[in-house]
């Protein structure tokens, strides 16, 4: 790297810096919380049968795997590196959340229907 | 707790630390911690462009890191974590994309990158004049912009070297590739950067501006 990319690269940091010193004080609070649920971790035993995922969880996620995975429109034209990516997240912790959110979208669905009925 | 004890639960897999050697871990790891994360909050602020999502990753990577490396040596740690959060990033990147074709699969708009309101995101602000501020906060959103808009693997070397200061061998541990891969990533994101950021006027950037 020559001395003008070191000099624009400072410039870089010292705007980032800058951004970083300007964090405001719920932000830090929140990293303090974080910093210290983190630090509790020290306390634990390592395995906790707790953190395993539910079992309603892992099934409900896999059945949406599968009506995905099957879906005729929308990734049969996908290749199978994607469709075990898929797989992968869908049956992840993660995928709780989403299939709460699919939860609230059907809700929404349903009450815009009866809205257009009635 | 006497010695043979704080030994024993030291060397006991599956077992908290105790005594004296934990307190001293706690410190440690309390104090590097706290020196890496408002930086790594932006970091991953950055990479996900939403604060509250970045805050999430961060407070992941400091629970594995704490759960999974404290035993490591304090220099290791700075690697493993920037590791711990670039995955999660990356990770957090793949989940968008499936949960886009989950939701087009339940007839539902996917999420769309641009909605992202850089100037809600903006950090508050603290004490500056307010044209300084509004200078500084302006670069910060081009460059943020800039950066985002780099190929995922030349924006993890930038922002690791750049930004978090760790040098080759760090950001190849970081990275999970070799330090030849760092430097070619790390320069082609400088040049990109640079032709993308250069192409504004200098008084857009504050006092320096980027370009001088």
């Amino acid at each position: 790297m020559n001395e003008r990319d070191d000099t624009f690269d400072k410039k870089l940091k010292a705007t980032f810096d800058a951004s970083v010193e300007e964090l405001d004080a719920a932000t830090l609070s929140r990293l303090n919380r974080s910093r210290h649920m983190a630090l509790a971790e020290l306390q634990r035993p390592r395995h906790q049968w707790s953190r395993w995922m539910p079992a309603t969880g892992v099934a409900a996620a896999a059945v949406v795997a599968v009506m995905v995975l099957q879906s005729p429109t929308a990734v049969n034209d996908l290749p199978a590196t994607a469709i075990v990516t898929d797989m992968e997240i869908l049956l992840g912790e993660d995928s709780i959340e989403m299939l709460e959110d699919l939860e609230f979208y059907s809700w929404i669905d349903s009450a815009e229907m009866e809205g257009d009925v009635g | 707790m006497d010695v043979s004890t704080a030994v024993f639960a030291v060397s006991c897999p599956g077992t908290p630390i105790t005594g004296a050697r934990a307190l001293q871990k706690e410190q440690q790891l309390n104090q590097f911690l706290a020196e890496v994360e408002r930086r790594a909050l932006r970091i991953a602020e950055i990479g996900v462009r939403d604060r509250d999502e970045a805050m999430d990753l961060v407070q992941d990577a400091m629970i594995k890191l704490v759960r999974n490396y404290s035993e490591r040596g304090r220099e290791e740690w700075a690697p493993l974590f920037y590791r711990i959060l670039q995955n999660g990033v990356r990770d957090w990147h793949r989940r968008q994309a499936v949960r886009n074709r989950v939701m087009v699969w339940f007839g539902r708009k996917s999420s769309d990158d641009n909605d992202y309101d850089a100037i809600a995101a903006a950090p508050d602000p603290s004490g500056r004049a307010p044209d300084e501020e509004l200078q500084n906060s302006e670069a910060m959103q081009r460059l943020e912009a800039a950066v985002y808009e780099l190929p995922a693997r030349q924006r993890e070397a930038f922002m690791l070297r750049a930004f978090e200061g760790l040098n080759v061998a760090g950001t190849a541990v970081a990275m999970g590739c070799s330090e030849g891969s760092v430097k070619t990533h790390y320069s082609r994101a400088v040049h990109s950067l640079r032709a993308t950021l250069e192409d504004h006027r200098p008084e857009d950037y504050g006092p320096g501006g980027f370009n001088r």
